[in-house]
Formats: C-alpha cells, structure tokens, sequence
C-alpha cells in the first residue's frame, strides 16, 4: 500500500488531499509514522522524528495515528488478496507475499492477477497499492517499490539479470548499513560487483549468510511464501518524553513488561528468552536478555526478569535512556509451555 | 608506579584473582584489574561488582603508585611468559610497559580513580570453623542452586547460623540439599544469622578454601561476606531476599523406605537416562514387591528398563523424577549405601545415607 497510513487519513477527511500529510503524534519526542506522497517531497520520511518534518515543511498537516482503523483497513486488503489466493504472507499491516503460481483462477497470468488486485483496492477501498511481480520473493519485494506510488513492475525470467545487476547491493534483503560497508570494503556496490565475487570467498568470509547473498545476486531465492509464518517474539517499547536516567527505567520497564505479557496471553503465546532493549540519549541500542530454566509464566515472571536486566546494563551512572522495550523470544511449544510437569518445593504463597 | 617482579609470582596472583573477572563486559573498567604499589608489594584487584578478589605479592618496588591494567591480557601474557621469567611493569600516563628480556608489551591502563570497589564498612560479626568442614558443606550442596532464576534469592547458598550449628542449603525450586555441621562448644558459636550467598561467590570461595590448611574466618555483616585467607581476600554482597522456609519441604512421613547400593543406582540411572526425553529427563521408578524397576523412553520410542532387587515388601507405587536431580544427589552423597524414602506419586523423595545423617536431599516428582 502506498503511503498507507497517509493515504487512509486522506481518503477519509477531504480537506487533507493534495496537502503535505504526515501521520505522528505531536511532541518533541515523537516520529513520523507515515508520510502521503506530497509531504515526501519537502524530504519528510517515516520513522523521521516529528520535530524534524516540521522545520522541513511547516505547512505540513500533522494527524495523530488511529492504528485500530488501519487494521481495520488492512485486514480489508487482505480479503482482496486471500480472494485471488490462499498463499499470502503479511510481511507487515500493509504489504504481503502472494503466491498465485497455482492460483492464476480465470487470469492468464500473474501480472494480470497484480492488475486485477490493485483495481478492487483502487475501487473498493479508493486506495492505492504497488506491486511486483517475479518468479520469487525477494525480487518481487524489490519490484514493487520500482514505480511507487500507484504503480507495478514485472520482472519476467529472462529480465532478471537486466533489472537485478545494476541495482545497489543495499536493496538486497538483509543488506543493511553494515553489510553494505562491508561489501564496500571489498569493492562491491552493485549486484553485478556482488555476482562477480567468487561463491567459495563470500562462504568464507559471511558464513551460510554469504551463500545467501550469493544465491540473491545470482537471482535465486527458493524461500516460499508461507502463509502462516510462525511469530518470532512479541515485545512493547515506549520512548520517553523525555530523557531518563537508569534510576528512574524501572517503572517503565514494568509497564512494557505487562504491555508485552498481555500481548502474549492474547495470542496464547509463551517465550523462552526475555529480551529488555535500551536505547540512549545519542540513539545507541543496547540489549540484555536471559533465558531463564523455567521460562516465565506470568506477568510478574517477566517483570522480575526484565528488571533483573536492567541490572546487567551497567554505569555509567550518567547515561540517559530516551527508550525502554521488553520482548520474549524462543517460541515454547504448547507442552513445555504447560506447567505442573515438574512439581515445585514451594507454592507460589510460600515465595 | 614502576616494579619488578618474575613470572611465577604475578601468574600465581592473577589465577587467584581472575576468577572474578567476566570475560564480556559492559563496563570497560571491569575487565580491569585494580594495580597498587606500596611499600614492597603489589595489591592486584577484581570485581564485578558483586565480587571482589584482592590479593598481593612482594615485589621490588622502584616507584609506587596506582592504575588499572587489563586482566585477561595480563593474565594471557604472563601464562605465555617462559617460567621464572623477570618482569619489568613501568606504568606512565595510560600506558604500562611491559619488559621481559628483550620483549616488551605496551597495556592500555584506566584510571584507578574509576575502579569501584565495594565498600565493606565494618563486619562485626565472624564465625570460625575448619575450612575442610566448609569445603565439604559446599561441594554436597552447591549442585542444587538455582542458575538465573525469577525468584533471586535462590540463585545462591543459604548459610543458616544457629547456636551451635551451620545449616548450608541450596534449592532451585525443584529440588533441595541440606548439609550441617555441628559447631564445637564454643562462646562465638552462640549467633543466629542467615546469610545467602551468591552462587559465583560461592564456586570461589570453594576455589580458595581448597588451598587452606586450619581454620577458615568468615566475617560478615547485614549485607557482605568477607573471607581472607593468606593474603587473598574474597569479599561478596548477599543476597537480599527472604529464602523459602526449607524445613517444611523436608518429608516426614515418608513410609517406603528403600536401602540401595549407591553406586549401582546411579550406574543405572545413568544408563537410563540416555534414554529420557531430552527436555524433560524424566525416569519412572516402580516400586514391586522386592524389585525396583527403572524406565525411560523418549519421543522417538526408544526405551530402557532396569530391574533392582530391593528389600521392601508392602504397597506397590509408581513415581517419576527428573533423572538429573536423582544423579546430581547420588554423584554427590558419600557412602555405600544410600536410604530413597517416598510416600506416593505426589509426595516429594528424600534421600539420606547413614554416613552423613544430617545430610538431606529432597526431590519433587514429575507426573510422567
């Protein structure tokens, strides 16, 4: 979906189209949750502090986040697609894989099921997607921000060294800052730098990771679009209004705590590993986790642990915090999520 | 701060003291040794906050002074040094030089002023005791502590001090172990405190008292403990926190009481162990008519099973346990012959053995 947030305020309130909409809650603190397409010229981009788009567009139209009515919204789309094919895989609220191999219906072929889809989404919802169509996951993915907004790109079989190999390394998959300076140090800037390194030196030096990068550049990624993907980990964060010291974390931390064991329960989901994430005042993220022999089962279990953290992130005593996460991770099964296996010495009464 | 020193002596100093040291450290001051000259003597440091390793060495002192010197590279490099190697340490501004022969090594130092040590104020209190004594009370109960767990307090060892015993319990919520010794009459023994400890201090104290002949004093207060044996000191904050009332998880009515050769039970627990379910080891005891039968199986449908003859006639009974607890205690209990007494499939187990009567190890069963 194109500037999805943005758009959805702006299809519902008339006075915001054609105008510079940035979706964020007002604040020194607060960042920019999405961007419409007009307010992107002035260079407003998402996850941009708040305080920043204003001084680039002061004209701009700042509208509070309403994230039950895009859910809503999203799960709207999401009917459009699961309408062409059961294979869908969210990759967030509003993008997703479709595998539509097998499920071409009354359509000739896949950009003809991409034409059809994003007409339903223009008529029924008066929003716009993009999308990519590919013989596989990651060059979709890359396709589809091709001719953004409102816009579709097809890379056929025998286009895809002619579409992939000038790209920029960096619109790999899993090719961050860090990666891509790597890659830099070794000369490498675009794909076709990238398929020219030989495979048994990018094993060397990246490990199974350097065989990805490998397969990608050479167009290959076997990865199947997997409708029911298993979550990975649940967790809450909160950045603060304004910046505190560690002293003063704890009540924080124990509200993220609750926020992320509410969550869990919700979707009857139990983790092995409490992760507690920091990030301070000169946006450094630092991470403690424990993965404790019993895993916690109940909101005070991961309070504890995730305090219990914090003591393990240390002095300096004058570093600020500007955000507190608590996250569980390591999925248990529903078995070992079970209690009363193993029976205790002590009842809960008696700690 | 200027010395000179050899090899055999600053290595036997840095193995006493590196312990301490946490090799990931989020603070680079404690990766740190502590470094003080004065007089004829160098007093080397650790800590990691909870923990603290102080010990000294006499060495030619050429300038004191005070820094702070990397532990882990020093300790690499002295134990890489060929023996009795001569050691020139020549500390100026952030750097120390290290000279041996024709070799020379440059250390990055920090401060000392940032080095933080625990503040041990006044230990009023001190009990007395053989450091064997100690030592074995430690080594029959440390396996039971609990490792990071939610309820902090368990995460180390109980010393409870009652006129005229000190009971040591350790317990990680499943199970629990409880060894005494009995104080001679003495005035000092008169004192009731109970002390946790955390479970690092503990597997250094264990480190240390293995190297004392004679009496060991610990001193202690509300919140440390302090041990000083020679001239290495361990001093450790307790933990705060309210340990479980262990005495009421000590079975009294058990009524099936099975003498068992130690050693073979453990022999045949260990076998059927490997066949336990990798999570949660779990072994089914069934007690017969003169026979206890050991079972296991796993996931995959591999099984084992033992049969022991056991003197017992009376009600039959089916129990399970983790595997691991029952070979933790059996590794551990002295003796020959080891006492198991149940009750039922609900009702925790105890084991004893006539060699040590005061020693107690209490198991909670697992529904198999």
């Amino acid at each position: 979906m194109d500037a999805f947030y943005a758009s959805v305020e702006q299809r519902d309130d008339p006075a915001l189209r054609g105008r510079p909409v940035v979706v964020a809650w007002k604040g020194a603190r607060s960042v920019v949750c999405a961007a419409s397409y007009e307010a992107r010229t002035f260079g407003i981009r998402s996850a941009m502090p708040a305080v920043r788009a204003e001084r680039l567009c002061p004209e701009a139209l700042f509208v509070p986040p309403n994230f039950t009515r895009y859910r809503a919204v999203a799960r709207q789309v999401r009917a459009i697609f699961r309408a062409h094919t059961p294979l869908v895989e969210p990759l967030s609220l509003d993008e997703a894989y479709l595998d539509v191999t097998d499920h071409l219906g009354r359509f000739p072929s896949a950009t003809a099921v991409a034409v059809a889809i994003r007409a339903r989404i223009r008529d029924e919802l008066q929003l716009t997607a993009s999308a990519g169509v590919a013989p596989n996951k990651f060059l979709a993915k890359i396709a589809s921000d091709v001719n953004k907004p409102d816009g579709l790109c097809v890379v056929k079989p025998k286009d895809i060294d002619a579409f992939l190999l000038p790209l920029p390394v960096a619109r790999l998959p899993g090719v961050g800052k860090v990666m891509n300076d790597r890659l830099a140090a070794l000369g490498v800037r675009t794909v076709a730098e990238l398929r020219r390194l030989d495979a048994g030196a990018l094993d060397a030096r990246f490990g199974r990771w350097g065989r990805r990068l490998s397969a990608l550049a050479h167009g290959i990624d076997d990865h199947p679009v997997n409708p029911d993907r298993p979550r990975r980990s649940i967790s809450a964060e909160d950045t603060f209004a304004e910046d505190l010291p560690q002293h003063q974390l704890a009540p924080h931390i124990q509200r993220m705590a609750e926020k992320t064991w509410a969550a869990a329960e919700t979707h009857g989901w139990r983790g092995r590993t409490v992760v507690l994430k920091l990030k301070t005042a000169d946006f450094r993220i630092l991470t403690r986790s424990i993965t404790p022999a019993s895993p916690p089962t109940c909101a005070d279990d991961l309070r504890r642990l995730a305090l219990g953290l914090l003591a393990r992130v240390g002095p300096p005593a004058d570093t600020r915090y500007r955000l507190v996460g608590v996250g569980l991770e390591g999925r248990l099964a529903p078995a070992e999520a079970a209690p009363g296996r193993q029976a205790s010495l002590f009842l809960a009464a008696a700690e | 701060m200027k010395i000179t020193t050899n090899r055999n002596d600053l290595l036997a100093a840095l193995n006493q003291v590196i312990g301490v040291v946490e090799r990931r450290q989020t603070l680079p001051i404690l990766s740190n040794l502590l470094a003080e000259v004065h007089e004829a003597e160098l007093k080397l440091t650790g800590t990691d906050l909870e923990i603290e390793m102080e010990t000294s060495i006499d060495v030619q002192n050429l300038e004191p002074g005070k820094t702070t010197l990397p532990a882990r590279k020093l300790f690499d490099l002295c134990r890489g040094l060929p023996e009795s190697a001569a050691i020139e340490l020549n500390v100026s501004g952030d750097r120390a030089t290290l000279r041996s022969g024709r070799s020379r090594y440059t250390l990055a130092c920090l401060s000392a002023d940032d080095f933080s040590s625990l503040d041990t104020g006044e230990l009023s209190q001190q009990i007395e005791l053989p450091a064997s004594e100690l030592l074995k009370l430690i080594q029959r109960t440390q396996f039971a502590m609990a490792q990071q767990d939610v309820r902090f307090y368990l995460n180390g060892m109980l010393l409870q001090l009652r006129p005229g015993t000190l009971n040591v319990v350790t317990t990680d919520g499943h199970r629990l172990a409880l060894a005494r010794y009995e104080m001679p009459d003495e005035p000092s023994s008169d004192q009731s405190a109970d002390l946790i400890i955390p479970r690092k201090a503990i597997l250094e104290l264990a480190r240390l008292l293995g190297q004392v002949d004679g009496n060991v004093v610990l001193h202690f207060s509300q919140g440390q403990i302090r041990v000083q044996v020679d001239r290495l000191r361990l001093t450790s904050k307790l933990i705060d926190g309210r340990f479980p009332e262990y005495e009421r998880v000590i079975p009294q009515h058990s009524d099936k009481h099975l003498v068992l050769d130690r050693e073979r039970l453990r022999q045949a627990l260990a076998r059927c162990s490997i066949f336990s379910n990798d999570k949660f080891k779990g072994v089914r005891l069934t007690l017969g008519n003169g026979t206890l039968t050991l079972q296991s199986n796993n996931p995959e449908h591999e099984e084992a099973e033992e049969v022991l003859d056991v003197d017992y006639q009376g009600e039959a009974l089916e129990i399970g346990f983790n595997v691991v607890y029952l070979l933790d205690a059996l590794t551990t209990m002295p003796g020959q012959n080891i006492t198991l007494s149940l009750r039922n499939a609900d009702s925790s187990g105890l084991m004893t053995t006539s060699e040590e009567p005061t020693l107690r190890y209490v198991v909670m069963p697992m529904r198999l």
